[in-house]
């Protein structure tokens, strides 16, 4: 398992390379509209691959990719459950 | 048939299939079954426990996917009362945003009832002159959390233009909105004989019996949700399983998975889920066996040769055949239905290159650049269908484009609100202008576009002048110096919601981006469709009419060829921008 910083990171360049700008760990992405609800799966995916891990479909929501700090949290939970 | 046979034969209808079921609804990964007794005894049930409006009076039901949702549709019917299904956000929203538009929206709604999640009814309630119901659902209570904080709203603003209690008019069903998620909505009333005639009609054409099955991830607020995929197979006695648009969007597999297993045999899908589901086939983690499903139907959005291909291509191994992709052309005011592909058929295919444009067409071909080399039909008239191609007052030949219009006898009577019926769209002789632009081919129609400048997110319709309206109340934007539009999206076949607004004063890039993002929550929050592309930009950059209008097609073409630019922050320069 990776550890959080090394998630974060790796989440802050997905995350930028999608909304094209720099964002703070804690700023709302699905709720402001910088992610669309189209564009979810795009972001898991990239996160999959930057990080080499899955992160199955089951009992996901939106929320999960709110912010930095929501998908650290949801990639260390998908971690942990496999 | 009038509303008080239509509710007797509901009711008969659903004693028939006692022990039959007939819906299924996916709520938190399990998925409850419910037998036409069940829907028929929980139903009215729940309809007697929350409706308090008088006899054919509107009840509007503002509540996310959920077995009430359903059951008190169907109940309050069953009760003499008229539901209206209003769109429930997919995702988390700002809440004061959300709550202000929505009070806005309600306001302006005939209704006299709504019901919705305690807390938005809580917060709702004192400034609302109609009766405001709480509905507690269970597997809401996250949802809830955000409307904690009551919306800053002024009791006192608006409330002299509240509507009096509505009564919908003889023989209606129930309502459902015409476009638009929110903002200025449009009303259209079904009554049992457009109902009755418009599924009959489908039947016929479909050849549908008790022995399909549909599934569906389409919401309610939708005809093609409410219509096609919840009452057509409930009146044919065959079953529907009903998944939430959101999880389904972040588990597209999960749709072929219950098609599989509960032996889907009719699929209505817009035009972009078909890429949608092409592009995540990577990421799925088994194979289906899909060989038994007799139709995937692309609906509410135009269709595309590239969206087609791309979803049969993938999909072929696992037994999706050509001819089982199939097209329809729909809509709200129709009540559903307009034309539908052949069964077992592939759609015909038309070259953009044959198409026998006039010269004094009231769109330039330009400005429906749709990539595909060509068009896919979208089948031929259903049986009680009219169909004319006309510009201006020339009805058109075959292959001319030209405004669609339609007469049938589900067509609806004008959208309905506080003054009755409005029926500018409808001519005296009863043919609807759509608004939609396409031709007719060997007496399949193609459908191209929209005419009027409507928006297709994903097969939402967005009113631009809805995103215009919100965006010029924003602090720092020159008022009425925005303009809404829509530019394709190659990648996933929809359109891409693009606002562009003027800045008050000095232009600083800073200034902008912060503009930029209130603007994105501000959109998401009430029109319910996050914009992909949002930019804050210098006065003047707007491209407007010689009459001095905004031109949203001029600033289309202009966003058009600047987009690289804009996205990398760099503003033309012979404009000279500070």
């Amino acid at each position: 398992m990776r550890d959080r910083d090394t998630i974060r990171l790796a989440a802050h360049e997905v995350v930028c390379n999608m909304v094209g700008a720099e964002v703070s760990d804690d700023e709302p992405l699905i709720s402001s509209g910088r992610i669309d609800s189209l564009s979810i799966l795009k972001l898991i995916g990239g996160l999959e691959k930057k990080l080499k891990v899955s992160i199955p479909p089951a009992n996901l929501q939106p929320d999960d990719f709110e912010s930095i700090e929501w998908i650290v949290d949801t990639i260390e939970r998908a971690a942990i459950s496999q | 048939m009038t509303s008080a046979a239509f509710r007797i034969h509901l009711r008969e209808h659903l004693k028939q299939q006692n022990h039959r079921t007939l819906l299924r609804i996916m709520i938190a990964g399990e998925i409850i079954e419910l037998t036409g007794a069940v829907i028929l005894q929980r139903s009215v049930e729940l309809a007697r426990r929350y409706q308090d409006a008088p006899e054919a009076g509107v009840v509007l039901l503002l509540l996310p996917h959920s077995v009430e949702l359903f059951l008190l549709h169907l109940g309050l019917i069953l009760e003499g009362r008229i539901p209206a299904i209003l769109a429930w956000p997919t995702s988390r929203v700002d809440p004061q945003k959300y709550q202000r538009n929505l009070l806005h929206q309600l306001r302006t709604l005939p209704a006299s009832q709504v019901i919705t999640l305690p807390r938005l009814a809580q917060n709702m309630e004192p400034v609302l002159s109609y009766k405001v119901t709480a509905c507690l659902i269970e597997s809401a209570v996250p949802f809830e959390k955000a409307f904690a904080v009551p919306a800053e709203i002024e009791a006192s603003a608006g409330m002299e233009k509240h509507p009096p209690a509505q009564i919908a008019p003889e023989g209606s069903v129930f309502l459902q909105f015409s476009g638009g998620t929110t903002g200025a909505q449009k009303a259209v009333v079904v009554t049992a004989a457009m109902l009755m005639a418009q599924l009959g009609r489908l039947r016929e054409c479909l050849a549908f019996t008790e022995e399909d099955a549909v599934v569906s991830w389409l919401p309610m607020y939708h005809d093609m949700g409410l219509v096609g995929c919840l009452w057509f197979p409930l009146l044919a006695g065959a079953p529907s399983l009903q998944l939430s648009a959101t999880d389904w969007l972040l588990n597209p597999e999960s749709l072929f998975a219950h098609m599989e297993k509960f032996r889907g045999t009719f699929c209505w899908l817009p035009n972009f889920a078909f890429s949608y589901l092409a592009a995540q086939k990577e990421r799925m983690k088994r194979t289906y066996s899909l060989g038994h499903v007799r139709a995937w139907i692309s609906c509410s959005e135009p269709v595309r040769q590239t969206s087609m291909d791309s979803f049969a291509n993938a999909f072929a191994e696992w037994g999706v055949n050509r001819e089982s992709l199939q097209a329809s052309y729909a809509m709200a005011e129709n009540v559903f239905a307009v034309t539908q592909t052949t069964l077992g058929e592939a759609p015909r295919v038309f070259a953009r290159s044959a198409l026998r444009l006039q010269p004094t067409a009231p769109v330039s071909p330009p400005a429906f650049d749709l990539l595909d080399a060509a068009y896919i039909s979208s089948g031929k008239p259903l049986a009680d269908v009219e169909l004319r191609i006309t510009t201006g007052e020339k009805q058109l030949a075959a292959a001319q484009p030209g405004e669609i219009l339609i007469r049938t006898e589900s067509l609806f009577s004008g959208y309905w609100g506080h003054g009755g019926f409005i029926k500018n769209a409808l001519s005296p002789d009863g043919w609807y202008s759509t608004g939609d632009y396409g031709f007719l081919a060997d007496g399949d129609l193609y459908v191209i576009g929209r005419l009027k400048d409507i928006v297709i997110v994903g097969g939402q319709n967005v009113f631009p002048e809805d995103v215009e309206a919100v965006v010029n109340g924003l602090d720092g934007i020159y008022p009425g110096r925005v303009a809404a539009f829509g530019v394709q999206d190659g990648e996933l076949g929809t359109e891409a919601l693009t606002v562009i607004a003027e800045l008050r004063g000095e232009y600083r890039r800073e200034h902008a981006q912060l503009v930029q993002r209130d603007i994105q929550t501000l959109i998401l929050s009430t029109i319910g469709i996050a914009p992909r592309y949002v930019f804050a930009v210098p006065e003047r950059w707007i491209v407007k009419s010689t009459a001095g209008k905004i031109s949203r097609r001029e600033t289309q073409v202009r966003f058009l060829q600047e987009k690289d630019n804009l996205v990398r922050g760099i503003l033309h320069t012979e404009y000279n921008y500070a």
